[in-house]
């Protein structure tokens, strides 16, 4: 049961993250991004969803299907497949973070541990 | 026999197609020209390849064939390619087979294997369409689930052996609704579907390759049986965009070719032709633009003998390199051909008078080249939509990042060592950011320092190149930047300005191509690849395409590089940083007899 809680709220924290990231890219308001919609729908096509996977692969510090939007193409579906399989632990809710970070790893912040990646910083600062 | 291993089938196909200059040899310019006059197809000349059992060289070692990497592949089509491009790309369709290869059933490769090796079969590739082009995901030919089977409707055109062709790779869409798993890839034994339920589109009039069965094909409820389709339903997309990434990078090799026989066919007038009292290759000016084509083919040998050899090693990458070679090397060739030939005059244009009027062929016939197996937009298109990634990636790299990039370059790049089997199953949709020849940049500047204390290379030129390597990599970290501040956007709506700047990249990756294979192989391929002036030269060339630069860099160098040129020519030796034997001359044997009247009467 906690399993599947903790499966569940993962799975919203990559919806919202995904809302976000299609948002941004597409220049759309996330209000009206449906996650029961194809991506396709979006003007994602595609080639471009399997760039996306990149970005994803970079948050989560995992390597990801690259077929992953092709094989699971709504946000639904897709964020489904990424709670069931993958640790999520390296995303949050505040997740808009990757361009926070970005800016935080330009200007010099070194890294003190393993971890790579931009997924793995923000861990890092959200534990300190 | 060349002592590289893997040179050494492409210099028996050479010697064995004999001097395209002898109006007897296979495959001899005047035939070649005769039949692209009557726009006939290379029957009798395809028949003599596949009794050459080069076929062989098209299935892998794994399937019953002969083919290991790509790096004896290519120079056996470049072979080709330098006598004829229609032959040359008539014979290369059979290259879709990888689609097979790479997604197909031990019982689909072994079938197919046999239809190659044994009964002279060859395929073709039904992608395009004539209403969709290059949107592959919205081609409207269907293909319908029935019981053991679909139902093929549509048509695929324009397609290069469409006709001639017995098994037809098509592209099918599966599901109504469209979509990346909207398409199923088949691979169709003609003799095994109805004759009456499909018809092939008439032969398409064409500005080169004019002996080209281009033409198309047609299906009317066509039953196509369960064991035709290639791996699964809805995994069409996949194979496809996986295949292509193998074509574009063999699409190099035609070129090359193509840009040996220009710039030899040149020089057979250049070298004779005598105008103020001076051959014309005695005038600076030609002499530049000459010398600068042959640093045109040493620079894209380098980008294409590291892709080839690439392949093999880094299979994971080449969503990125295959979209850099199939740009690049294509493009910077036809602008050489075009450079050329104002030093040819006037014969450039002419069908019959010089060499049989060779050079216009291959004028013709090379526009092609950048177009088909996506062309040079889709191309640049692929890259850019990687180059946040491509970025990211190298602003990340560590230190253990950097030793994990220095072996692979150096197997790579170094000839003598095997490069290892190619494994298709190992191609990804996209990079995941790494390039390693642009990514290990560094890791040559350093090598070149270290050659600092090396007795055996001229300091000198060492720090020129060091100095032109160091431009290098300014320029990609100035690339960097700019991709790391702009806004990305996603979609097919790119500004023409990062089509300029994937040019740019492109170019940025040849130069480190060229820096690591001078680093790898200055032991291996003779005084002159030694020496490094021709890569002084190379490097200059490129970056002055990117930043303002003198326009000469040495007098010195730019004489060496012509004497060189002038030896490979009447040696009859390939122009290339591996420079095989070609088969022995007419002409060269004519100029001997020339030069030998002229010594007597001067006597």
């Amino acid at each position: 049961m906690q399993l599947q809680n903790s499966s569940m709220s993962n799975q919203v924290v990559i919806q919202n993250w995904l809302i976000k990231q299609l948002a941004e890219q597409l220049s759309l308001d996330s209000a009206t991004i449906s996650i029961t919609e194809p991506l396709t729908r979006y003007g994602l096509d595609s080639i471009d969803a399997v760039t996306m996977v990149g970005d994803i692969e970079d948050v989560l510090d995992v390597e990801l299907p690259s077929t992953l939007f092709w094989d699971y193409p709504t946000i639904e579906k897709s964020s489904q497949f990424l709670a069931q399989n993958y640790d999520l632990s390296n995303l949050n809710n505040k997740a808009d973070d990757a361009h926070v970070l970005e800016e935080l790893e330009e200007t010099g912040i070194e890294a003190t541990n393993s971890s790579k990646g931009w997924g793995g910083l923000f861990s890092r600062i959200k534990g300190a | 026999m060349h002592p590289l291993i893997q040179y050494r089938v492409a210099q028996l196909l050479e010697q064995d197609l004999g001097d395209p200059n002898h109006l007897e040899s296979t495959l001899s310019f005047k035939k070649v020209i005769e039949l692209d006059e009557e726009e006939a197809f290379p029957e009798a000349e395809l028949n003599w390849l596949y009794n050459w059992h080069l076929q062989d060289y098209y299935v892998p070692v794994d399937c019953g064939g002969k083919f290991t990497n790509f790096e004896e592949f290519l120079a056996l089509v470049r072979v080709l390619s330098r006598r004829d491009q229609t032959t040359g790309i008539a014979f290369t369709t059979m290259f879709w087979s990888f689609l097979c290869w790479m997604a197909g059933t031990e019982e689909q490769k072994q079938k197919l294997a046999q239809f190659m090796i044994e009964e002279h079969g060859t395929m073709c590739l039904g992608y395009s369409e004539r209403e969709h082009g290059s949107d592959l995901v919205n081609g409207g030919l269907t293909a319908t689930k029935v019981p053991g089977g679909y139902l093929l409707n549509g048509e695929k055109w324009p397609i290069n052996r469409a006709t001639r062709s017995g098994v037809t790779f098509v592209l099918a869409r599966t599901d109504a609704e469209g979509g990346a798993k909207g398409l199923s890839l088949f691979m169709i034994d003609k003799r095994e579907i109805s004759n009456s339920e499909y018809y092939n589109l008439p032969k398409i009039l064409t500005h080169g390759i004019r002996g080209s069965d281009m033409s198309g094909i047609g299906f009317n409820n066509c039953f196509v049986p369960d064991s035709m389709l290639l791996r699964q339903e809805g995994d069409g997309l996949e194979i496809g965009l996986k295949g292509f990434q193998i074509t574009r990078t063999l699409c190099a090799a035609f070129a090359q070719g193509a840009a040996d026989t220009a710039l030899r066919t040149t020089l057979n007038f250049a070298l004779k032709r005598v105008v103020y009292n001076k051959t014309v290759f005695a005038l600076p000016q030609p002499r530049k633009t000459l010398v600068d084509a042959f640093l045109d083919i040493l620079i894209c040998d380098c980008e294409t003998i590291g892709a080839a050899r690439g392949f093999s090693v880094i299979p994971e990458q080449f969503s990125v390199w295959s979209a850099v070679v199939k740009y690049f090397v294509p493009t910077q060739l036809e602008k050489m051909v075009n450079d050329v030939y104002v030093v040819l005059g006037s014969r450039f244009y002419m069908r019959d008078e010089h060499d049989c009027g060779i050079f216009q062929k291959v004028l013709r016939d090379n526009s092609i080249i950048s177009m088909f197996d996506g062309s040079t937009v889709v191309n640049l298109h692929a890259l850019m939509l990687q180059f946040r990634q491509l970025t990211k990636y190298r602003a990340k790299r560590k230190p253990e990042t950097m030793a994990e990039i220095k072996p692979r370059l150096a197997t790579i790049f170094s000839l003598q060592q095997p490069a290892p089997n190619f494994e298709p199953e190992k191609l990804e949709l996209f990079s995941r950011g790494a390039d390693d020849s642009l990514q290990g940049l560094e890791i040559a500047l350093q090598q070149l320092e270290d050659l600092r204390q090396e007795s055996n290379v001229n300091q000198e030129t060492l720090e020129k190149l060091i100095n032109l390597g160091k431009l290098v990599l300014d320029e990609l970290n100035v690339h960097d930047e700019l991709i790391a501040q702009s806004k990305f956007e996603f979609g097919h709506e790119q500004s023409p300005e990062l089509f300029e700047i994937a040019k740019k990249y492109c170019t940025l990756h040849a130069a480190a191509c060229c820096l690591h294979m001078w680093i790898y192989n200055r032991q291996l391929l003779g005084e002159f690849f030694a020496s490094g002036e021709w890569l002084v030269l190379s490097l200059h060339r490129l970056l002055r395409t990117i930043r303002p630069m003198p326009y000469l860099i040495s007098e010195v160098y730019l004489e060496n590089v012509a004497q060189e040129l002038v030896r490979l020519h009447r040696e009859n030796k390939l122009f290339s940083i591996v420079p095989i034997q070609l088969a022995q001359s007419e002409i060269n044997k004519q100029e001997d007899q020339t030069n030998a009247i002229t010594e007597l009467v001067h006597v």
